[in-house]
């Protein structure tokens, strides 16, 4: 009975209902503008207008660029930001969880810039590095940083000690009790923190766009605003949504990947 | 040669907090090649004692010595089978049975030969490849004493390793390390609840007391295993055995007056 779409999910009467409920929103949505005009396009566009400026913005462009040109510098961006902050984060968390004086030397660090939201920062990353990529960068770099440290660091320091005494007791060193006990325990919520990461670097992403940006969806979203076109904020807002979704299933393949033992 | 010498061994726990005297002085010989089962009411001390030899603990005063040296820290020399079997779920059960021999630095032919000999001997072949989740509990343990005998060790330490399998298969693996330490002889440290297990498996049974933990007693069982032959018989046979019930009843007089108002 059951039908496995590309994603791997299951097809079942649950999403069968989700089609359904879909399909009446989008009626509903039909029905309130173009039909009826109850709700005026200034308000929200009408599914023509959605459709005819997302056409507008794949074929001719908005805002200085194309529909796949704004998208890869928003993509580009977020890899940027996303994998700095983890190729750094990560092992930082890690030695914190792994070695009590580390952890010592660098919380306080922490507890003074945690309470930070990173949007704060987007400021004083334009006067350092003007509207350039390299100040979205580092305000992705800013927000995806603490969750991926913060999670890491508590998957190693609950690593589960027996299994650390069996691997002492079998006679492994250091560097296999790292490689082969508490990367691999702390897996699952080194994940966690990823996808966190991840979330943090696309919500950063849009609004350091939105301050001030010459390409990327973030800017189509601004210039749209100013241009009072609600088809296109709504075309961009969608198409941010899609990339999102994009980078987190893609995610999710690698973790699916990389932890192959999973109990459920 | 691995055997076991406790020399006035103390642990004393909680520095700085109220200080709580674990293992209270304990002097103890274990021979090379014997199955020592170490029973006693629970806070006697026995995990500790069994910690102390593996290295993952360090008595306060006295020593432990195994094969002459002194230890100090955990060595491919001990191994320990630990109650909740602790195998890593991430390695299959090829790689889990030859992690202590990849510390050895054991070939790739050793180890695929010892994977095949131990699944053989535990009638698991064909599950090399498995992850431990997918195995019930008495296979995961299996894996377990597996990789600890794989080690080589010297010393096999073994705390409740049946303490969490159900009653049925906990009689078979009770009958299957009878069989395992027939082909492959170790110094074995047992620690169990159970005096059924202990007198069954054990060539002497060490029984302890608390407050602070001491040895109360050691009952010697290798003089009558061998005189009634019990190796002969199955192990339901042998409980009902009336040798095997009188050393049953002398170990449990002692523990009852061990335990007291518990009771």
């Amino acid at each position: 009975m059951d039908k496995r779409t590309p994603w791997g999910r299951v097809v079942t009467r649950s999403s069968i209902t989700g089609v359904i409920t879909v399909a009446v929103v989008i009626a509903l949505w039909f029905f309130l503008t173009s039909v009826t005009g109850i709700v005026g396009q200034y308000r929200f566009p009408s599914p023509q207008d959605f459709l005819a400026s997302f056409v507008r913005l794949a074929t001719e462009g908005y805002a200085g660029g194309t529909l796949i040109e704004q998208t890869l510098q928003s993509l580009w961006l977020v890899a940027c930001g996303f994998f700095t902050a983890i190729v750094i984060g990560v092992p930082l968390g890690f030695a914190m969880g792994y070695d009590r004086r580390i952890e010592a030397f660098l919380n306080p660090v922490f507890l003074l810039l945690r309470p930070i939201p990173p949007l704060a920062w987007i400021p004083l990353a334009i006067v350092w590095l003007g509207l350039s990529d390299g100040s979205k960068i580092l305000v992705i770099f800013v927000a995806a940083f603490v969750p991926s440290v913060i999670n890491t660091f508590t998957g190693v320091r609950n690593v589960d000690r027996t299994l650390v005494e069996a691997a002492k007791v079998h006679g492994a060193g250091t560097s296999r009790l790292i490689s082969e006990v508490y990367l691999p325990d702390a897996a699952p919520m080194i994940f966690t923190g990823l996808r966190l990461s991840l979330q943090a670097s696309w919500t950063t992403l849009v609004a350091a766009e939105l301050v001030g940006a010459f390409l990327g969806l973030g800017r189509v979203l601004s210039t749209a605003y100013r241009d009072i076109n609600t088809a296109m904020i709504l075309v961009a807002m969608v198409v941010i949504a899609i990339a999102g979704a994009f980078t987190t299933i893609l995610l999710a393949q690698v973790e699916k990947r990389v932890i192959k033992w999973r109990t459920t | 040669m691995s055997d076991i010498q406790f020399d006035g061994v103390t642990k004393v726990f909680g520095r700085g907090g109220k200080p709580f005297t674990a293992i209270g002085g304990i002097d103890f010989h274990v021979n090379d090649n014997e199955f020592i089962s170490v029973v006693g009411p629970s806070g006697c001390g026995k995990t500790t004692l069994m910690r102390m030899v593996a290295g993952l603990e360090t008595p306060t005063d006295g020593e432990v010595r195994v094969g002459g040296e002194k230890v100090t820290k955990p060595g491919p020399d001990r191994a320990v089978v630990f109650q909740q079997f602790a195998l890593f779920p991430w390695k299959t059960v090829r790689k889990n049975i030859t992690f202590g021999m990849r510390s050895r630095g054991a070939s790739k032919a050793e180890r695929d030969e010892a994977v095949a000999h131990y699944l053989k001997l535990m009638k698991m072949e064909g599950t090399e490849d498995s992850y431990p989740h997918q195995l019930s509990g008495g296979m995961q343990q299996r894996v377990a004493i597996a990789r600890s005998y794989a080690t080589d060790p010297g010393v096999l330490l073994m705390d409740e390793p049946f303490g969490a399998l159900d009653a049925q298969t906990r009689t078979i693996m009770q009958e299957e390390l009878v069989r395992l330490s027939h082909v492959n002889p170790r110094t074995v440290l047992f620690i169990t609840h159970s005096v059924e297990e202990a007198v069954y498996l054990a060539d002497r049974v060490v029984v302890m007391g608390r407050n602070p933990g001491k040895i109360r007693e050691v009952i010697d069982v290798a003089s009558t295993r061998k005189a009634e032959k019990w190796s002969e018989e199955p192990i339901d046979d042998v409980m009902e055995m009336p040798s095997f019930t009188h050393l049953r009843g002398q170990v449990w007089r002692l523990l009852r007056e061990e335990m007291g108002e518990d009771i």
